[in-house]
């Protein structure tokens, strides 16, 4: 009874991580003339493939670099230096994270002409610049303020500053990588920047593009080329993990730290301001803005903008799109409690018995995400599949396969942070446990998940607002196409832009409210307990 | 009530540390002090007791039962074990009073409270391990154990993280409950101090080895090996030559050699062994002068390692002292480095 979580979760990895990528795998190999190779010697052969590989990784190092320029510096100035109301700041650093990349690039579309390669960067950059700026920040809170001390005191402040870049490397460097990997495996906004104007295409675009042209006779070769081509995309993404890994497992950021001392800006303290202030206009102000600037009409060239435009972008948000809206929250709520009950286990696994899975488990964020999703068609949408479904009812036009694509996809968030977790925890603890003769359920309900449950409530959270945002999986999977984020990017092609502006409205009220809320009615115990 | 029997114990961490072979008795209600260096093997030792590692051969009987014997190997919890750890390893999210209601689910606030009383923590009752001291928390930690009603009580160096008041304070509180419950104890620990004030038998270990044990006064003043000498009784050791007739050559004159032993030997040197004299056969520069109560102890040294002696309270450092031997040298084998 007691291994029943732990065979679920290593079934759910089976069948919904390792089958997807399994079968697709085999489709490479498994052509109409039996088994072969033919797409894997061509593989790179198409100089079409290869320009689009080419400018997936130049946007993606792009992107990542302006997400740690942003990131970092939001991070370094409201947690290591006197900035004015850095104590707010700081913790505002996530909020970012709740937008839509595609909502970034509809709100930065509407002002300024965001066709170009550069425009494009910029955007994907302000995305996902959170990941460094969270991570950042938690390497700063982490590292003991006595280690920067000392080595001030031996060898000077430049050599202080540059032991802190040292411990804190790991952190930014794990924040840059998740940039990294997010970036290069977009396809929302590339494709959503074409309908602007954008001329060349990411790999992820041309992936989708092959896969939507599946039905008007395409060939094996259409099909098997940009997974064969997604090899070399996934081993730069396996060694980016792999290497971000290695960094957070030999960071010393442990125990119970004292305070970096905090570095005076002098009268460049309120121009620093400046800084925060314009990550969080790029990343939530201008969306935020834009959005309610659409529920206002501002796109309606015939109606000036009004309050009761508002109104009625409301009420025709609630009207058109209130099942949507409840599908989407009620998916995100399921993934976040799938993804704990799916981690919890392989997390324990990971930090107790064998670190294989930490890596293992990374594998559904090295795929891109309509890469996993094109797995999961192929999989539960096949003739052996339906009949199964004969007996088990549908699964495949069931909301269920858009929560275990979502919690499939996000199970190294909740892996990664809980076999941390699990480590911190000296094995002592458990140890005691063990010796007091309760059995295995007693000890996992009152020792092991008590102790869980801060993070467990984070992991949940980060799932609930990346389901929310989740475009690509939405895009693939019919099952997921009432989602909201998927209903305002066909806004850009069938208009709309007045309720479409409430609609993400909403969403974003979500993705920053739940969280919200729930963290100021249960933060105080979950603090009390970790 | 349980014995404890350990015989030809062999133990394999990753890391490649060896523990063993070794075998030891301890019976029924004794108190026993396993003292050794850091990373000897103690608290590995203590853990194939409990269970919480598996030996790779040997048996261990605690009571009348086998517990582990390279076949069959018995639960942690069904062993009737009591384990205090080094860092008391309390579970942080619980007050006191659930941590003995976690053990035994059966008792009541009140029995709990009650027990909590016993150790002077009742006043904490409903307090978490952050807001408690480092000896209320040891404090708990050993409730906790005890809140099992354990026959075996294992304790991985309780004292260590205390200061001297109370680590006198816990050390008679777990004699206390030791001798109301007849249990016996086992406690591990690197300091002699603890090691004499808690245990009535001592077993020092070298190595993954027991290289004496004895009762502590034996242990003290005869030892059987430098190592243990200058471990448990803080002594020192100087070197000697052997002479072709039997004989070595020590700084203190010319001694027979042992007949039982035919490897190194080391002069070992207790405190109280040496005294300043003028007509003492070693000289030595003193390097080091530490004020005592009635006189100071004098640091010298002799042939390059150094002694400890008595000496007037006007010594200082960089004087030459004269020193000689009371009673009979202890020439004992030499420490192998491994």
């Amino acid at each position: 009874m007691h291994q029943l979580p732990r065979t679920v979760a290593i079934a759910f990895y089976a069948l919904f991580v390792a089958l997807p990528l399994g079968v697709l795998l085999w489709e490479t190999v498994d052509g109409p003339e039996g088994f072969g190779f033919s797409a894997w010697s061509s593989i790179l052969a198409d100089p079409v493939d290869r320009a689009q590989l080419g400018y997936s990784l130049a946007l993606a190092v792009s992107s990542t670099a302006v997400a740690v320029l942003l990131g970092f510096g939001f991070a370094w100035l409201t947690f290591r230096t006197d900035l004015p109301c850095a104590g707010l700041l700081g913790p505002l650093g996530i909020a970012p994270l709740a937008v839509p990349p595609i909502l970034v690039a509809m709100g930065f579309a509407d002002l300024v002409d965001a066709a170009g390669f550069v425009p494009c960067a910029l955007l994907l950059g302000i995305s996902y610049s959170p990941f460094v700026a969270v991570l950042t920040a938690r390497g700063l809170r982490s590292v003991d303020g006595r280690t920067y001390e000392s080595a001030w005191l031996a060898r000077g402040r430049f050599a202080a500053e540059r032991m802190l870049a040292r411990l804190v490397a790991a952190e930014v460097a794990a924040g840059a990588l998740l940039a990294f990997i997010f970036t290069i495996s977009e396809h929302g906004v590339p494709e959503f920047l074409t309908v602007k104007g954008k001329n060349w295409h990411t790999y992820a675009e041309g992936v989708f593009a092959n896969w939507q042209r599946r039905a008007t006779g395409v060939t094996h070769e259409d099909i098997a080329a940009p997974i064969v081509a997604a090899v070399p995309l996934v081993a730069v993404i396996v060694v980016a993990l792999f290497v971000a890994l290695r960094l957070r497992a030999h960071s010393n950021l442990r125990g119970d730290p004292r305070p970096l001392p905090l570095r005076r800006l002098g009268r460049w303290r309120f121009v620093a301001f400046a800084w925060p202030l314009l990550y969080l206009a790029a990343g939530l102000g201008v969306p935020v803005v834009v959005m309610g600037l659409w529920a206002a009409g501002s796109t309606d060239l015939t109606e000036p903008m009004s309050l009761e435009v508002v109104r009625q972008s409301f009420r025709a948000a609630f009207e058109e799109a209130g099942d949507n809206m409840a599908f989407t929250v009620a998916v995100a709520v399921t993934t976040a409690f799938g993804l704990v009950a799916v981690s919890a286990p392989l997390a324990r696994i990971a930090a107790r018995r064998t670190q294989l899975v930490d890596y293992l488990c990374v594998v559904p964020l090295a795929v891109p995400a309509i890469l996993l999703a094109i797995g999961f068609v192929r999989c539960f949408n096949s003739v052996s599949a339906v009949r199964v479904y004969d007996v088990t009812g549908d699964f495949y036009d069931s909301p269920a396969l858009v929560v275990v694509a979502y919690v499939a996809r996000f199970l190294p968030f909740g892996v990664l942070t809980l076999s941390n977790v699990v480590r911190r925890v000296p094995t002592e603890v458990e140890e005691a446990a063990e010796l007091c003769g309760r059995g295995p359920v007693a000890r996992a309900l009152r020792i092991h998940g008590p102790l869980m449950l801060p993070a467990m409530w984070s992991v949940g959270c980060l799932a609930f607002v990346l389901a929310l945002r989740e475009l690509d999986v939405a895009v693939v999977l019919p099952a997921g196409n009432p989602a909201v984020v998927r209903k305002l990017s066909n806004i850009v092609h069938f208009g709309g832009e007045d309720m479409g502006g409430a609609l993400a409205l909403l969403l974003l009220a979500s993705a920053i409210l739940v969280p919200v809320v729930s963290v100021l009615i249960t933060g105080k115990k979950l603090r009390s307990l970790s | 009530m349980s014995s404890i029997q350990v015989r030809d114990l062999t133990a394999e961490l990753p890391g490649g540390f060896r523990l063993g072979p070794l075998s030891l008795d301890v019976a029924v209600g004794a108190r026993v002090a396993v003292l050794g260096p850091s990373g000897c093997g103690k608290t590995t030792l203590l853990r194939c007791l409990a269970g919480l590692e598996t030996p790779r051969g040997g048996t261990i009987r605690i009571g009348d039962r086998a517990v582990f014997d390279g076949r069959e190997r018995v639960r942690p919890s069904e062993r009737k074990i009591g384990f205090v750890f080094q860092d008391a390893a309390l579970w942080p999210h619980m007050t006191a009073v659930e941590h003995l209601r976690f053990v035994d689910p059966a008792s009541s606030r009140d029995a709990a409270i009650e027990m909590l009383r016993r150790v002077g923590l009742e006043a904490h009752a409903d307090r978490r391990p952050a807001t408690l001291s480092g000896g209320e928390a040891q404090r708990l930690a050993l409730v906790r154990a005890l809140a099992g009603a354990p026959e075996v009580l294992l304790l991985d160096e309780p004292l260590s993280s205390l200061d001297v008041p109370l680590r006198d304070e816990l050390a008679l509180l777990i004699h206390r409950l030791c001798e109301e419950r007849s249990m016996t104890l086992m406690v591990v620990t690197h300091d002699r101090q603890e090691a004499l004030t808690m245990g009535d038998e001592l077993v020092v270990m070298r190595a993954g080895r027991i290289v004496e044990a004895g009762l502590p006064a034996r242990v003290l003043r005869e030892p059987a090996t430098a190592f243990g000498a200058k471990f448990v009784g803080g002594a020192s050791a100087l070197p000697v030559e052997r002479g072709s007739n039997g004989s070595v050559s020590t700084p203190f004159g010319v001694f027979e050699a042992p007949s039982r032993h035919e490897g190194g030997l080391e002069l070992v040197v207790l405190p109280g062994d040496i005294v300043v004299a003028d007509d003492g056969g070693a000289t030595g520069r003193v390097v080091r002068v530490v004020p005592a109560v009635d006189r100071a102890i004098a640091t010298v040294e002799i042939d390059g390692r150094t002694v400890q002696v008595a000496c007037a309270e006007s010594t200082l450092p960089g004087d030459r002292l004269t020193l000689g031997l009371c009673g009979a040298p202890r020439l004992l084998p030499a420490e192998e480095i491994e």
